[in-house]
This record gives C-alpha cells, sequence and structure tokens, in this order.
C-alpha cells in the first residue's frame, strides 16, 4: 500500500536534507568529511524509500492540491533511482577526492543534494513552467558546483561559458513554453497532447516553433549536435566527482523529461522523429570524431559523453507514445550511469593532487601499480565501448534492437558503427594501462577513501546489470 | 488606436533599452539602458490588463532590484580603465543578427498566426490582486514553493561563489 505522501518521500527527504546541510553548514565543528558521510545517508535512504515504492499505471500525487503537476509512473521511479544512485556515489567519490584537493566546503554537499532535487522533479513534473523552474534548480546548483574551485581558471572557465549558454537554453525554453501556451491554451503536457490529438499539430505554427525551442533546449542540456560545443570545456573544467555527476544524473534526468514531453501525443512525437534521426546520428558521428582527436582523460570522457547522447536519442526515436514504458532509455542510462560514475570515481583518487594526472599517458603503466584500479576501469571502459557481458553491451543491444522494431533500420546500422568507432579511444586507455613500463608510482593516491570502495561496487554493478537486465 | 500607438512606442523602448544594455561598455550606464527596458515591460502589461503584474513590475523589478544593481556597481567603483578592450565586437555584433534572423522571420510568421488585438480574451476582474492570488496559491502552489528552492539555491551559491571561505577541516 503506497499512498501519495510515501510516493513523495524520496522528494522530500532530498529536499529536507539538502536545506538541514546548507544550515548544518554554518557550524564550525562540522567537517567536510562528516558531510559527505550525511550527504550519502541522505542519498542512502531516499534511494531505498524510492525502491521500496511500487507503482501501476500513472498515480497523480495530491491531484487538487497541485494541480496535476507531478506525474509518478514507473518510468519516473528508476529514473529517480538512477539519480539517488548517482547522488550517492558522487558523494561517496568526492569525499575521497577532497582530501587530495583542498577547497572543499561543507555547502558543496548541500548542493549536490539541491541539484538531486532539481533533477527528480524534473522526471516528475508534466508542466512547461515546472519544468523549467525544476531545470533551473538543478542547473543553478551545477553550475556553482563546477566553479566551485575559485582559484582555478579552467574552472572559472567552464563556469563561465556553461552559465551563458545555460541562460540562452534556459530563454530559448521559455519562449518555446510561452509560444505553446499560445498555440496550445496550457502548459500542461497531458492537455497539450489532447489539443494536438483533437486540432493537429503542423496547422498550428505557435506550436511547432514553441515545441521546437523546447525541443532546442533539451538537446542543448543533454549536449547533443550542433549544441554540444560547451560540454568538453565544462567537463574539463569541473572536479572529478561533479563531472561524473553531470555526465550521469543530469543526463537522466533531461532524458526522462524529454521523453515524458515527446510522448505527450503521438502526433507530437512523430512528426520529430525524422529531425531527431538526424540529430542522434550527427551527434553520435561528431562525438566521435571529438573523442578521437582528445588527449586528456577527461575531454576524452566529456565526448564519448555526446556520442551518448547520440545512442540515447536513438532510442528516444524509437519509443512510442501508445503505452509508453521507456525501458529502454532507462536501462541504457542506467548502464551508462555506471560505466561513466566509476571512471570518475577511479580518477577521483588517482587524478592525485589538483587533477595533475590528466592525459592518457599519466595512466601508463597502471596495471602494474595499481592492478585491481586498473582492472576496475578496463570493466567501465569495455561497458561503455560495449562489450559483453557488461552492461553496456545489453544497453546498446537494447537500444538497436528497439530502433529495428520500429523500422528504423538506418539508424541501427549508424549506432553499430559508431560504437565500433568508439573503440577507438576507450581501448586507446586499456593499451596504455596494460602494455606499457609504469614511469609513474602512484603513491600519492590514497587507498583508504570511501572512492575505491565505490569504484569496485559499481565495476560489480556494471557486470551485474549487464547479466540480469530484469532487474531494472 | 492609441493602445496601438503606446504599444509601438513601449516596445520599441524596450527592445532599445535591451539593445543597450548589452552594447554600452559601461556597467552603469548598461543599467541605466535595462532601467528603460523595465518601465517599458511595465507598460505593456499595463496594456494588457495586468494590473497586478503592473504595479509589481514598477516596484519590485524598476525600483528595489534596480537599486540593488546599481549599489552593486557603484560598491564596485569600476572606472573607464578597468574594463577590458573588447575588439570587434561590432563584428560579432553583425554575425549575431545574421544567425539569429531566420529565427526572427520564422517568429514573426508564428506571431501573425496569432489572433488580433480585437479578440477579448480576459475575463471579468484579470489581473486583480484577488484573482492572482487565488490562482497563485490555488492552482500554481506547488510551482510557487519549488521557486523558494531557487532562490535558495541562488543564495547558497553567492554565497559559495562570492563569500569568504573557511577551509582547511
Amino acid at each position: 500500500m503506497t499512498n501519495d505522501f510515501m510516493l513523495l518521500m524520496p522528494l522530500i527527504i532530498i529536499t529536507a536534507g539538502a536545506i538541514s546541510l546548507m544550515l548544518v553548514a554554518a557550524f564550525e565543528k562540522v567537517t567536510i568529511e562528516q558531510a559527505s558521510f550525511c550527504c550519502m545517508g541522505i542519498f542512502g535512504i531516499a534511494f531505498l524509500m524510492q525502491l521500496s515504492n511500487c507503482i501501476t499505471g500513472n498515480v497523480t500525487p495530491y491531484e487538487t492540491v497541485f494541480n496535476n503537476m507531478l506525474v509518478i509512473s514507473n518510468f519516473t521511479r528508476v529514473a529517480g533511482l538512477i539519480i539517488l544512485g548517482c547522488g550517492f556515489f558522487t558523494a561517496m567519490s568526492a569525499q575521497t577526492y577532497f582530501k587530495q584537493n583542498n577547497f572543499c566546503t561543507t555547502e558543496f554537499y548541500s548542493l549536490i543534494t539541491f541539484s538531486a532535487c532539481g533533477m527528480l522533479l524534473l522526471t516528475m513534473v508534466q508542466e512547461l513552467i515546472s519544468v523549467f523552474i525544476a531545470l533551473e534548480i538543478m542547473s543553478l546548483a551545477i553550475y556553482i558546483l563546477v566553479g566551485y574551485d575559485r582559484k582555478n581558471k579552467t574552472a572559472a572557465e567552464a563556469v563561465m561559458k556553461y552559465l551563458m549558454l545555460g541562460a540562452f537554453a534556459g530563454a530559448f525554453f521559455t519562449m518555446g513554453a510561452a509560444l505553446i501556451y499560445g498555440g496550445a491554451h496550457s502548459t500542461q503536457f497531458s492537455s497539450i497532447g489532447q489539443f494536438v490529438a483533437e486540432n493537429g499539430f503542423f496547422n498550428n505554427p505557435a506550436l511547432v516553433a514553441g515545441s521546437f525551442f523546447v525541443l532546442v533546449a533539451f538537446l542543448f542540456k543533454a549536449a547533443a549536435f550542433p549544441f554540444h560545443a560547451w560540454v568538453i570545456d565544462v567537463y574539463d573544467g569541473a572536479s572529478a566527482p561533479i563531472t561524473g555527476y553531470m555526465a550521469t544524473g543530469l543526463k537522466t534526468a533531461i532524458f526522462a523529461v524529454f521523453a515524458n514531453f515527446l510522448v505527450a501525443d503521438e502526433s507530437l512525437r512523430s512528426s520529430w522523429v525524422n529531425y531527431l534521426f538526424y540529430f542522434s546520428v550527427f551527434t553520435m558521428f561528431v562525438g566521435n570524431l571529438i573523442a578521437i582527436g582528445q588527449d586528456t582523460l577527461k575531454r576524452m570522457l566529456a565526448a564519448s559523453g555526446i556520442v551518448h547522447t547520440g545512442y540515447l536519442l536513438i532510442a528516444l526515436v524509437a519509443v512510442s507514445a501508445d503505452n509508453f514504458s521507456g525501458n529502454v532509455i532507462l536501462y541504457y542510462l542506467a548502464a551508462y550511469a555506471v560505466g561513466t560514475l566509476g571512471m570518475f570515481a577511479a580518477l577521483s583518487y588517482l587524478g592525485g593532487e589538483g587533477e595533475k594526472r590528466k592525459s592518457f599517458d599519466d595512466f601508463k603503466g597502471l596495471a602494474q601499480v595499481r592492478p585491481y584500479s586498473a582492472a576496475a576501469i578496463t570493466i567501465f571502459l569495455l561497458s561503455m565501448a560495449g562489450i559483453p557481458p557488461t552492461a553496456g553491451f545489453m544497453g546498446k543491444f537494447f537500444v538497436i534492437t528497439s530502433a529495428i522494431d520500429a523500422g528504423q533500420i538506418a539508424l541501427a546500422v549508424f549506432g553499430i558503427i559508431s560504437s565500433i568507432l568508439s573503440m577507438w579511444y576507450y581501448l586507446r586507455l586499456i593499451i596504455s594501462m596494460y602494455f606499457h613500463e609504469a614511469t609513474d608510482s602512484f603513491e600519492d593516491t590514497t587507498s583508504n577513501g570511501l572512492a575505491p570502495i565505490g569504484t569496485f561496487i559499481l565495476a560489480a554493478c556494471v557486470l551485474i546489470i549487464g547479466l540480469y537486465p530484469v532487474i531494472i | 488606436m492609441l493602445t496601438d500607438g503606446l504599444f509601438i512606442l513601449f516596445t520599441v523602448f524596450a527592445v532599445t533599452g535591451a539593445a543597450g544594455l548589452v552594447l554600452f561598455k559601461h556597467p552603469m550606464n548598461g543599467a541605466m539602458s535595462f532601467l528603460v527596458t523595465l518601465i517599458s515591460l511595465a507598460g505593456l502589461y499595463a496594456l494588457l490588463s495586468a494590473k497586478l503584474i503592473f504595479a509589481i513590475q514598477l516596484m519590485v523589478y524598476a525600483g528595489a532590484i534596480m537599486s540593488f544593481i546599481i549599489f552593486v556597481i557603484m560598491f564596485l567603483n569600476i572606472q573607464e580603465e578597468d574594463l577590458p578592450i573588447e575588439e570587434g565586437r561590432f563584428k560579432y555584433l553583425i554575425g549575431g543578427v545574421i544567425i539569429v534572423a531566420p529565427i526572427g522571420l520564422f517568429l514573426s510568421r508564428v506571431i501573425k498566426s496569432f489572433p488580433g488585438a480585437d479578440a477579448i480574451i480576459t475575463v471579468e476582474g484579470f489581473g486583480e490582486i484577488k484573482e492572482v492570488g487565488l490562482l497563485l496559491f490555488r492552482e500554481w502552489l506547488l510551482r510557487f514553493e519549488i521557486v523558494s528552492i531557487l532562490l535558495l539555491v541562488s543564495l547558497v551559491g553567492a554565497v559559495v561563489l562570492a563569500g569568504t571561505r573557511r577551509i582547511a577541516k
């Protein structure tokens, strides 16, 4: 028996946790270590709460009071689970990261929790203005986290670029929402869907323009071509745990709301599918080209994030508005999230002071010095490249089969080609870890933090999710 | 007829003010230019018979927020020599206009599809304090509440990014 309150419990825990962490930050006695444990605790409890909820169909909690703003379904539940897991492991790797990097204050963890609050809202909201507010809660917290290291010039550059371009995307979104309201007389997804079903889509210019702008804003946040230019610099400038968080949690939230918006009505979705086709193909190939040219690990991972956005767009093209479950998208997001989070957790403790180990060459011979870490990284890379029996392989498999089922054979072929291309840069790191003599002793890397534990849990998760896909 | 004239007047002022905000080099000139935009927007709200929003726009935005911005600029005491040299910004401006122009043309087509000014879309009591309040706290309650989280995040952000930090623990 789950009632409305219990369904909203994860969101309430996260919000209350964020506010209390913010208040606790005022006390001198609280160390950042304790704050990170608190943050992990909040995420852990919220995760278990979310896991314990069983949902059948669409539930609208507090229908009259909230005026149908939130809709909870199994899709939002699993998306929420992924986000909460991302938050948990981010706090875990941040704990170790800040043993070597000294710019953390207790507010850091409060902001991670606040952005998770925005992400959770984003998965559930079914109304454009609330989407905007949730999007901004999430983005603002992420902007601040990116620029947290005030002395670091790359971080300052990253936050400036992200803030400016993000504000631009936000403006596009608001304009789109206004035009949709002008065209469909409502900002509620269900009413827009109803309106489109009754009056058609293409004979209403305001609606077409509005949904175009909204789509542009979503594509920007998801880092799809041609709105991908910011990703590399921003991911590079942010600290390793935050980059992992941005690449996973934020993407999950964006794709959840993207899918919710597209499936509002079948004709709305099908009219954009042709364009999304080109977006996804270009995103995959441009991302691959950028990734091949990168020399530093973080920039390569950022570019590979663009490629993964391309795969997710394939999954989005293949969803259907009738009987929408979104399993493929969620599975892919989960598979991608465990791989990427694990990678950044490993970078958090292997990076050293001020993230001095950056390029592929810096990780030469890691397998001799730190064999377990190297093995874990290899698992994550193989998963991202899509090699069986990892989660990434199953994710790509589901995406490509769903594309074939939806009749998008060309897209499936492009997806396979792109995944072969991506082997190049994933294997490059594996080769440099295993087939070179060690030049660095990695002595300064701590192994008594939580990040190594997190890395190995995530490495196990990659295999478990890959072998038992049913659990998601 | 008079409303049409006023509408054109306010829009021209709003757009010019916004352009000035971007183009003026000194932040103080930019802030003054922004004030023009804010006041013209208040005029546009008045034309739309949104009485409460009109008053709020004047009091809160053109009044309170604007004076805050001016305080901050005065507080920082920015002189001419503190400003960065911006070379070729008109080149960027022209490039930007060329990129944005198709979107503008597209939007002007969209705007034409809306009903004209003669259509009456407001209802009795539209824009009054009572109606706005009822709407805000009945139908838009949750949005109203989550906006407070947004403000809280920006507050924490301002403290973190600009305030003094106690690090080393």
